[in-house]
């Protein structure tokens, strides 16, 4: 084979681009994604760290790191528990309002005038507050563990339906006509067509929703939390509180966070994996 | 009566405006026979693609009426498996298989699995993709997906098949291929075709009639017979008759540009 110099030099560039390119991930990746916000965390935590020391702030106010972790070791028992209640209510709010959410949207969709006359309800129903009618709930659903997954559910439950109804209507016009054409029923196109387009966007309201059934137990403990020393976090808020235990509510509003981001990242994997065989946004990242 | 062949479309002073007002396609009269390969013929905007989704019922004219085997495309749809269509794009479910992909028009149906898997193969076979069956569409190249679209159609087994630029972007050699390819499937199975293109040389090669068009608003400007020796694998390009009559279908599509110019 002959090559002209020019050739051979591209050649050599490509090679050692490729070298580069081997060993760019571990190092780049870690410069760039890893190492910044570790940097930043501990610079985060040193602050908090020394502002109470110099400022003499009392512990009840802001407490320092390490009484939050000291709170969480010798009461950890007690936050345990607290996380065990909150993940079993806000796991059974959002399977609930998964499950519901979108057997509604395939419902209302099913019927053009039927979704119409819906739809612009549940986009304002999305803005609102579900936090102002969980006492209400509580007047429905009695006080502990239904109304607190009731306040979960419906906090998580709008988000689904409005992704899922866009994505039921964000089928392609030609995709659309290829059912049309092979005189595909109007059944055959909600299941073969429109709920496999409107995926992604399924999958984008669960994140949604899988965050905010958190805060929704969370709420549901504050207002419908029951006595007796068996609660979940905001029930635990709600007691530190109390108390004074400032340093403990830390501890459970970080267990609070940690969750979220839990359910978050467990969501995310499940969307990857419906959806990695055919959608780009979810081949990226 | 047998050598009286049956109309497999008419359409009858056919006219589309679209609501933003824009005339798309102005009194189409053509009645085209079963068995024939007729080419929509005509420069970007002239209404072919118009004029093929009214056929298949995509789309509802303005004035005028198509039929489809005698009766009104929807008709057609709704009671016979007898049109299928292959979109200017690919057009294929990324969610679903190769395949899957093919078979679709099969499952709408209700055909068994197994039936429908066995047809799909041998369709697959036909555009050379068979063993690409169990792939996912993103992993195919452009032309490969052309290919799977056409093998979708064909797995429908129509009697009236309508292709959209099918072949518009493939490169020369994919598209030779499956010109052959299409013209062995038309002349085995009997299938009516109704393909719309921009190159001369393709309508020429492929068809028993060429329908020119012309644009705005969208009109048939002349129908030209091709009386080509079949099959066409057997003459070359570069033949003297081939070559006249793609100098006669240029010169007719240069008239028809020529028409639009006089009366803006
Ligand atoms: N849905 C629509 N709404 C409004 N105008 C449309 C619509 N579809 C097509 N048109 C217009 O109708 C005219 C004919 O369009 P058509 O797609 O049939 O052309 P075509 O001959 O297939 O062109 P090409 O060769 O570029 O595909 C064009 O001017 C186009 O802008
Ligand atoms: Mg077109």
């Amino acid at each position: 084979m002959s090559m002209t110099p020019a050739e051979a030099a591209g050649n050599h560039v490509t090679a050692k681009a490729e070298k580069v390119k081997k060993t760019k991930p571990v190092r780049e990746t870690f410069k760039q994604y890893i190492l910044g916000p570790v940097i930043a965390f501990v610079l985060f935590i040193a602050l908090w760290q020394a502002v109470p020391a110099l400022l003499g702030m009392p512990h009840y106010i802001l407490p320092k790191p390490t009484d939050v972790i000291s709170a969480a070791v010798s009461d950890g028992a007690l936050l345990w528990e607290a996380v065990q209640i909150t993940v079993f209510e806000s796991v059974i709010g959002f399977l609930l309002s998964a499950v519901i959410g979108i057997a509604v949207s395939i419902l209302l969709a099913s019927s053009k005038i039927i979704e119409r006359s819906i739809y612009p309800y549940a986009i304002i129903l999305q803005t609102l507050p579900v936090v102002a009618v969980a006492p209400i709930v509580v007047i429905w659903f009695g006080a502990g563990f239904n109304a607190i997954v009731v306040v979960s559910f419906l906090i998580g439950f709008f988000p689904v339906i409005s992704n899922t109804l866009m994505g039921l209507n964000s089928v392609d016009r030609e995709k659309d006509d290829l059912f049309s054409l092979y005189n595909a029923s109007k059944w055959q196109k909600m299941w073969k067509l429109r709920l496999p387009s409107a995926m992604p966007f399924i999958m984008a309201g669960l994140k949604i929703s899988c965050t905010l059934s958190i805060v929704g137990a969370i709420v549901g403990e504050y207002v419908a939390g029951v006595g007796g020393g068996e609660g979940g976090l905001g029930y635990a808020i709600t007691v530190s509180a109390i108390q004074v235990n400032t340093a403990f509510i830390f501890a459970c509003a970080i267990a609070g966070a940690l969750l979220g981001i839990t359910f978050y990242l467990l969501i995310s994997l499940l969307s990857n994996k419906i959806l990695g065989s055919w959608h780009e946004s979810a081949m990226k990242k | 009566m047998e050598t009286e062949k049956q109309q497999a479309i008419a359409f009858s002073q056919l006219s589309k405006v679209f609501q933003n007002g824009t005339a798309a396609l102005d009194r189409l009269n053509l009645t085209i026979e079963e068995g024939e390969f007729i080419t929509f013929l005509g420069p970007s905007g002239c209404g072919k693609s118009t004029a093929l989704r009214m056929a298949a019922g995509l789309e509802e004219p303005s004035t005028g009426a198509v039929n489809v085997f005698g009766r009104s495309p929807k008709d057609t749809i709704e009671n016979t498996n007898d049109i299928a269509f292959v979109f200017q794009e690919p057009n294929l479910l990324p969610w679903r298989k190769v395949l899957d992909n093919v078979i679709l028009p099969l499952e709408l149906r209700g055909i068994s699995k197994k039936e429908a898997r066995e047809e799909g193969l041998r369709v697959l076979d036909m555009v050379g993709l068979k063993k690409y069956a169990k792939v996912f569409p993103r992993e195919l190249s452009g032309g490969m997906k052309m290919r799977v679209s056409i093998a979708r159609a064909l797995a429908a087994k129509p009697k009236l098949l309508l292709m959209d630029e099918p072949f518009a972007a493939l490169d020369e050699m994919t598209r030779q291929r499956l010109q052959l390819e299409l013209l062995e499937i038309w002349e085995k199975e009997k299938t009516t075709i109704l393909f719309v293109t921009h190159n001369v040389f393709e309508a020429v090669y492929l068809s028993t009639t060429i329908a020119v068009m012309s644009a705005g608003p969208g009109r048939l400007s002349s129908v030209i017979q091709v009386d080509l020796p079949r099959p066409r694998q057997s003459i070359s390009r570069t033949d003297e008759l081939f070559s006249a009559y793609v100098k006669k279908a240029s010169d007719q599509l240069e008239d028809s540009l020529d028409e639009r110019e006089d009366v803006s």
